[in-house]
């Protein structure tokens, strides 16, 4: 065997020894029936051509690989933003355990929810009991100031009412009658992640702020909206607010939560904002979402509160922060200092530097539709070409605003938005329409392979490379970030496709 | 020795500039002193490595303290369609002790030997530097007795950086092939249309795509000095019936000691634009004919340039509407000047100016055709001088090298790397074609917007009237968007029948 004590082999070369390279070829050959080669290779040919890409667009009841989550998903990760908060899904085990593995993967960290475990005889009784106990012994197990609760597709169908469970467990001595339990209706079968991120907020928002007065005041509410980069993003946010001297509240800061220090210490909970600042957040001047389409009906709520509101599609590059910068400007009264102009010029100056290499560029984009929207602007402002925009959570408004986003640059000419397709149907695109990149999540690295289009890592979840949700990408330093990260891909692939000794490496430079 | 041989490089009767100056001045040479404390350029030893480097199966030994080679690795990309040899760095990496103790020719030695015995390459170029030459080493002995005992061609290369400008280096470099490798292989396939090219690079791979139209022709390139060249190409290419020069600031001498000794007849081209590319053709192969070579190749060669002209500008005719008036400002080094001049003019772009410091006479006539005015030709050119023009909008986008990029992205204009540092070819038919398609892509970047506008606040952080007006952009504004109210009242966002995300 090739496995010994001395020398002991990890997975990537171990596999390639002859031995187990004859056993896989025996298990094919005698328990899969496999096809022949040249079978596999006409299919795998016909998937790369305009019919099948007709056929595979055509595709109406099947979905293949979305790229979404669901609701609860995205109210786990909204809980996870504020001050010693528990999340506690009203339903059956598994999903939860499936939202707080996601989350982990993405930010390596630990990350905390419960659920009321509901089985089948909740299903047929309802979940009320596991509502009166679940809520008791979060309370007493973990210690939380708040648990926010959301609920999965078991709940929703058996049609379990959170506002009435919660009070009946209150009334039981679950939790004290005064304890914070801010829930939100989060079936899975509804919207995706981005609008159980708005339903949790609001949800929250509502919690604090129903029955009390308002009395307008100068400071701002900023939600990040649902953002694989928080911790990076929300620091750097905060930073240039500081900068700015504007008096902020970030609703929904998952930044700490999701980078906690090794220092021999558990930390079930970290940051997040604090519960007293979401309640005096309703006296603020405006609320400000970096992500429309993850806080619509939060937004419409703060707006109903008499707050002014305004939306960004997850500013970045030097279009996107400037606008968010100056709306921060007007709104306070501040003016932007020095230092951040200065920092917008460093950005462009090294837009300028690199601006040869990136001229041309052939994007796909995918993920959810404000953070295409913020990629598809940031590549166009580097004279890149978004080609496919595709957001498989995107909807025909969003689709509109693409359209019109595409149309306002001669870069977004041959640009085409796909709201509402998966990653299948971006496979048939990349055979039939390639590109130079993808830019999205992790689960592209699939389509990399199949179509041998370089995937750039930009979005969440980004589960096979580690630490790029500590850096920010917005900002103009993080548009820096950005740039740099585009660029890595480009050299690098220019690199591999010319490292033949004496063959191609013609253009293997030192120099660039 | 080596003063000998600066005065004779200094005395290059190619050279027009040196002869029409007076014996006294002629000694002096071409180059001023250079003022203390201003910025300048390279030194010898780099002229001199620039010249043979890309010779590519040749072990390039560099005998000095280690920074004279870290510094100067890979500086320059051309192109190697073999080996990858002469990309390694070699050097001697001399301490402080070997300086002391004068250790350097020894340690020369065993660097020569070891080089032979592991790599075993055709030949070893070994270049003295401004240490080894100030503590005397001797590298002619060395190589010498290093070429006895290890069997192979140890060439000396004598081109400290002190005595002079990188162009003197060059020149240098030409001498050193003329003394120990050119004539020194006999092949046995010499035949009547062997050319050899002098002063091409292959820069970026430039050179590989004007060969095949000298293929085409049956026009055997005997040796392209230095671009892509092997050393027995080189050491072979006195069997050449004609040289074409295509940098003539660097090896004139060489071209011109080379028709002394061996009678090959030499001209001045440019593979920079169309015309200057057939004209290129045209010559060689008259050059070959009066040389004996079949009188058809003439009209051969008159069919080929009427084809590949009429494929080009077919297909530059798409980007004159776009470029037509556009203004350029050229700042490059020597050749490329005047070929520039002539491959843009051709597509209509206007020349604002273009610098001539290393430009020969015959050059500067040339371009004072083609302009039809001095007034845009500059000897030199400050930065601030070249910065205050590109500020002033006096061009629109500014051609020239990696040294002078940043003074055209801090006066906020387009630039475009037209020297050894970029990654595209621009010779010949293919690459004009490319240039211009450079130009167009540099042009009509985004980023040269963003670059002009100021920051949409004012100098003190307040917004400006640009940065509080109403923005073009869609989709910014909610309130501007009456779609968005409908969209998000809906009890589950995004749960109405115009949700494609539903399944």
């Amino acid at each position: 065997m090739p496995q010994s004590a001395d020398r002991v082999l990890d997975h990537a070369p171990l596999f390639r020894q002859p031995e187990y390279q004859e056993m896989f070829a025996r298990k094919r050959e005698q328990f899969e029936c496999p096809a022949s080669g040249e079978a596999v290779e006409a299919q795998r040919d016909y998937a790369r051509t305009w019919e099948y890409r007709e056929k595979n667009l055509a595709r109406e009841a099947l979905v293949v690989n979305p790229a979404k989550a669901c609701q609860p998903l995205g109210a786990v990760f909204a809980a996870a933003g504020f001050e010693r908060t528990m999340s506690f899904v009203h339903g059956s085990q598994g999903c939860v355990a499936y939202y707080r593995s996601h989350l982990s993967r993405h930010f390596k960290e630990p990350s905390s929810a419960v659920s009321s475990s509901m089985t089948e005889d909740a299903a047929v009784f309802g979940g009320l009991n596991n509502m009166i106990d679940g809520l008791a012994n979060t309370y007493s197990l973990y210690d939380p100031k708040m648990i926010a609760v959301s609920t999965t597709c078991m709940a929703e169908v058996i049609g379990d009412d959170l506002h009435a469970f919660i009070q009946n467990a209150k009334n039981k001595g679950s939790v004290p009658q005064d304890y914070d339990v801010p829930f939100a209706h989060t079936p899975a079968f509804v919207g995706s992640h981005v609008d159980g991120y708005d339903n949790m907020i609001k949800g929250v928002l509502e919690h604090f702020w129903k029955g009390r007065t308002r009395s307008a005041g100068e400071g701002l509410n900023l939600i990040p909206g649902f953002d694989g980069f928080c911790v990076g993003n929300n620091r750097e946010l905060k930073r240039l607010l500081d900068l700015i001297g504007v008096s902020y509240t970030l609703i929904q800061d998952a930044s700490d939560t999701y980078d906690t220090p090794s220092d021999g210490e558990f930390r079930m909970y970290s940051g997040g904002t604090r519960l007293e600042d979401v309640a005096a957040a309703l006296n603020a001047r405006a609320t400000l979402s970096l992500q429309k389409y993850c806080t619509r009906k939060t937004l419409d709520y703060a707006a109903e509160q008499g707050q002014e509101t305004h939306s960004f599609h997850y500013p970045l590059g030097v279009r996107g922060t400037d606008e968010l910068l100056l709306k921060i400007s007007e709104l306070s009264g501040r003016p932007i200092p020095e230092a951040i102009t200065m920092e917008r010029g460093r950005l462009i100056d090294a837009m300028a530097d690199s601006q040869s290499w990136l001229h041309g560029k052939k994007y796909a984009i995918f993920g959810d539709p404000d953070v295409v929207y913020g990629l598809a602007r940031f590549v166009m402002e580097t004279g890149g070409e978004p080609i496919h925009c595709l957001a498989t959570n995107g909807t025909k408004a969003w689709e509109e605003e693409m359209q019109a986003l595409l149309a306002s640059s001669p870069f977004g000419a041959s640009g085409q938005v796909w709201a509402g397709k998966d990653l299948w149907h971006l496979r048939s695109l990349l055979f039939t329409e390639p590109v130079d990149f993808v830019l999205g999540n992790s689960y592209a690295k699939y389509l990399e392979r199949d179509t041998g289009t370089p995937l750039i890592r930009t979005a969440f979840p980004i589960f096979d490379r580690h630490h790029h949700h500590r850096f920010p990408v917005m900002g103009y330093q993080g548009g820096l970030r950005l740039l740099t990260t585009i660029l890595d891909k480009i050299f690098d692939k220019l690199d591999q496709d010319t490292i033949d000794p004496a063959k191609t490496d013609y253009s293997f430079d030192l120099t660039r | 020795m080596l003063k000998d041989k600066i005065a004779d490089v200094f005395n290059e009767p190619g050279c027009e500039k040196n002869q029409a100056k007076g014996a006294k001045e002629r000694k002096k040479g071409c180059t001023k002193p250079l003022t203390p404390g201003a910025a300048a350029g390279g030194c010898a030893f780099d002229g001199a490595k620039i010249v043979l480097q890309p010779i590519t199966d040749v072990a390039h030994l560099i005998h000095a303290p280690l920074a004279c080679e870290g510094n100067s690795w890979d500086n320059r990309g051309a192109g190697s369609s073999g080996s990858d040899l002469w990309r390694r760095s070699f050097t001697t990496d001399l301490t402080e002790l070997d300086v002391v103790m004068g250790q350097g020719e020894r340690k020369l030695y065993r660097a020569v030997r070891e080089i032979a015995r592991t790599y075993a390459p055709p030949a070893i170029f070994v270049y003295s530097t401004c240490v080894t030459a100030l503590i005397g080493d001797d590298i002619e002995a060395v190589c010498a007795k290093a070429s006895e005992t290890c069997g192979l061609p140890v060439i000396p290369v004598n081109a400290p950086g002190f005595v002079g400008s990188k162009n003197l280096g060059n020149k240098l470099a030409g001498e050193a092939l003329l003394d120990h490798v050119i004539g020194t292989v006999e092949p046995d396939d010499v035949g009547p249309t062997d050319i050899n090219i002098l002063g091409e690079f292959n820069l970026a791979g430039e050179f590989w795509a004007v060969r095949p139209l000298f293929e085409r022709l049956g026009i055997r390139i005997r040796a392209c000095i230095p671009g892509d060249a092997r050393y027995r190409e080189v050491a072979a290419a006195h069997t050449a019936r004609a040289t074409m020069m295509e940098c003539s600031t660097a090896l004139i001498n060489l071209a011109r000691k080379m028709e002394e000794r061996w009678g090959i007849p030499f001209f001045e081209g440019s593979f920079y634009g169309i015309s200057d590319t057939s004209d290129a053709l045209r010559q060689t192969a008259r050059l070959l004919v009066g040389r004996g070579a079949p009188s058809d190749l003439l009209d051969r060669t008159e069919a080929l340039i009427a084809e590949e002209e009429a494929r080009a500008w077919a297909r530059l005719e798409a980007f004159r509407p776009r470029l037509q008036g556009k203004r350029v400002l050229l700042n490059t080094g020597g050749v490329k000047s005047w070929s520039v001049v002539a491959a843009l003019m051709e597509i209509g772009v206007e020349i604002v100016g273009t610098s001539v410091k290393k430009s020969t006479a015959e050059d500067k006539e040339r371009i004072k055709q083609l302009l039809k005015d001095e007034n845009h030709m500059f000897e030199s050119m400050a930065p601030r001088d070249l910065y205050a023009k590109l500020a002033s909008h006096e061009a629109d986008i500014m051609l020239s090298g990696g040294r002078t990029q940043f003074i055209a992205l801090k006066a906020k204009m387009p630039w475009l790397d037209i020297n050894q540092e970029r990654h595209v070819a621009y010779a010949g038919y293919d690459g004009m074609v490319e240039l211009v398609r450079r130009i167009d892509l540099a042009l009509s970047n985004p980023i040269w917007a963003d670059l002009r506008d100021p920051a949409p606040w004012d100098a003190e952080g307040r917004l400006t009237a640009a940065g509080a007006a109403p923005r073009a952009e869609p989709g910014r504004d909610p309130a501007a968007d009456p779609t968005f109210l409908a969209h998000h009242r809906r009890k589950f966002a995004g749960a109405g029948a115009d949700d494609m995300a539903e399944c």
